[in-house]
């Protein structure tokens, strides 16, 4: 194994994540879990954009819609965090596969603008549906308690979060090593091949739309908590655009890509935050440098200078190393 | 045997297929040929599911298939090897071949298959790992085969197999067709290329303006003044 491939990387850095909490303070943990809530997000946005290649706008919508859901649930009835957490996770995904009817019959720019009027609908609703949403002042969110362990909120919230983008990495390069990954991008590179070979693209495609939604309602609910806090512009957007820059600057198509991109932007954001305007001047200038010379994102520097970067659907450029002889060598010859 | 009767395909208001009735008998190599916008393609896209007939009748094995989805259609044994191989050039060759197999859940049938494909290609062993795209044009019509082949399919439907390949790979390429028929493949090819067809099959129709306007043996096919008439114009 490659000393300094992804899996070593991916292993190196979650260790230190595991620590940060014992000497960061309570604004460097509040960054710290602000990466890990925007991994889950681009995770999710590369597995619908980057292998399935829906081009579609709504995640900013589904991550309002979990943190909306998981919030509301505990003001108006009461539901403990724990309860209203997956419920908001759930409808995001729910409405997510939704989503897949329209990108049936609709694809590339088309798409994008059906999705995109979707998620404005939900600014709207979340904006002028007062008595239930709270409208444009946004609600407070009762305090996570995480009795009896003797963690405080910001820190047990930390933890929370860690666990759960360590446990969606692995689901998510399960997913994308197997025969569902392989549909996706059979759906992605030529719909009609897929299609004639009896790949089932209702199927995939609500699929991806699905785990996409899944990803963002869980990342929304998590957020939620973590301010406290929910109110409509926080899902608009300019949320949208910040998910999509995490994936083509992290690299489209690739898990580690979506974690390299998710922290490369929010720990940028951040560093730039007490220079007035700089925030927008650097993160669209990188946006654009991006699009334009590295295509590829971050994670295509790495695979081309470092061993061990290549991902399951992604290697298919190197040769077979000598000692992983290919499948059919392996296999007794059928009689004929 | 799959029996085609008065099929009928429309795009909105466009009639593209009239009536269309022809017969692929079991274990035979049947041609279609036609010119540009026949209709060749739309009859292909039909028959495995990718277009609703408009009207009439498909039975494969006396049951009624028209208007089945392309999943279902593959599961039964009708698999499409589509115009212009359509590889999915990202991925490698070995993941095009197991996506051909994705209505499948016999793993260790499906890695038999493989490496009867492999067999038949031996050429597309070393290249396992490689993207598909960027193989030549003829390694990638073996990857489209070989992908179509993992579906374990009983009737094989070609869209023009032989387009924009050099004629020594077109040799080739017919060498493959009749040894996949020799197999026990029933074939129906759909081809531009007339003396590709003449080379294989034994039966050839002639497609012009969406109709049937030749049916007979594929031998002489070349000779024959009324082919030569409605096909080549002459």
């Amino acid at each position: 194994m490659a000393l300094l491939g992804r899996r070593n990387v991916f292993l190196l850095l979650a260790a230190i994540a595991c620590v940060v909490p014992a000497f960061a303070n309570p604004y460097h943990l509040f960054v710290a879990n602000l990466v890990l809530i925007y991994a889950l997000l681009a995770i999710g946005l590369n597995i619908l954009v980057g292998y399935a290649g829906q081009l579609a706008f709504a995640n900013a919508a589904m991550f309002g819609i979990g943190a909306y859901t998981t919030g509301l649930l505990q003001v108006h009835f009461s539901f403990p965090f724990w309860l209203a957490f997956p419920c908001g996770a759930l409808v995001a995904t729910v409405i997510g596969l939704a989503l897949a009817l329209p990108a049936l019959r609709l694809s590339g720019l088309y798409l994008a603008l059906s999705t995109l009027a979707f998620a404005q609908f939900t600014q709207w609703v979340f904006l002028h549906w007062e008595k239930i949403t709270f409208g444009a002042g946004g609600f407070k969110t009762p305090r996570i308690s995480f009795d009896p362990l003797p963690i405080s909120k910001p820190v047990g919230l930390y933890y929370l979060s860690l666990v759960i983008v360590i446990a969606f990495v692995i689901f998510a390069q399960n997913v994308i090593a197997s025969r569902i990954g392989r549909a996706f991008v059979a759906v992605r590179d030529s719909e009609p091949a897929a299609a004639s070979l009896g790949v089932d693209l209702l199927r995939y495609k609500a699929l991806a739309f699905g785990i996409s939604g899944f990803y963002a309602g869980t990342a929304g609910g998590l957020y939620s908590q973590m301010l406290n806090f929910v109110s409509p512009e926080g899902y608009d957007l300019f949320q949208m655009v910040l998910q999509k820059a995490m994936i083509v600057i992290g690299g489209i198509g690739s898990i580690a890509g979506s974690l390299l991109g998710a922290g490369t932007v929010i720990l940028l954001l951040e560093a730039l935050r007490e220079v007035k305007g700089a925030q927008e001047v650097v993160f669209g200038g990188l946006l654009v440098l991006f699009v334009i010379f590295l295509r590829g994102g971050i994670v295509s520097v790495l695979r081309r200078y470092v061993a061990g970067w290549d991902e399951p659907l992604r290697n298919p450029q190197r040769e077979a190393e000598p000692d992983a002889p290919p499948i059919a060598a392996t296999v007794e010859k059928p009689a004929q | 045997m799959l029996e085609v009767r008065h099929l009928k395909v429309s795009y909105g208001l466009t009639q593209v297929l009239h009536d269309v009735s022809f017969d692929v008998p079991d274990g035979k190599i049947v041609a279609m040929l036609g010119g540009n916008g026949s209709g060749k393609t739309t009859l292909l896209n039909t028959l495995t599911g990718l277009v609703k007939p408009a009207g009439g009748s498909v039975m494969f094995e006396n049951a009624e298939c028209a208007g089945l989805s392309a999943y279902d259609l593959v599961r039964r044994g009708i698999v499409q090897v589509p115009q212009g191989r359509d590889v999915w050039p990202s991925m490698s060759v070995e993941d095009n071949l197991f996506l051909g197999a994705v209505t499948r859940h016999d793993r260790a049938e499906i890695r038999k298959d493989q490496a009867n494909v492999l067999e038949l290609f031996p050429k597309l062993m070393p290249k396992l790992r490689r993207a598909a795209g960027s193989l030549s044009g003829g390694e990638q019509q073996m990857v489209a085969i070989g992908r179509a082949l993992m579906a374990r399919p009983r009737y094989l439907l070609m869209d023009e197999p032989s387009a924009g390949l050099a004629p020594a790979i077109v040799s080739d390429m017919v060498d493959t067709i009749l040894a996949l028929n020799e197999r026990g493949l029933t074939i129906l090819l759909v081809e531009q290329n007339i003396g590709v067809a003449a080379a294989v099959a034994e039966h050839a129709h002639v497609l012009q303006n969406g109709e049937i306007a030749f049916s007979g043996p594929a031998a002489g096919l070349l000779d024959d003044p009324a082919v030569l008439r409605s096909y080549l114009g002459r």
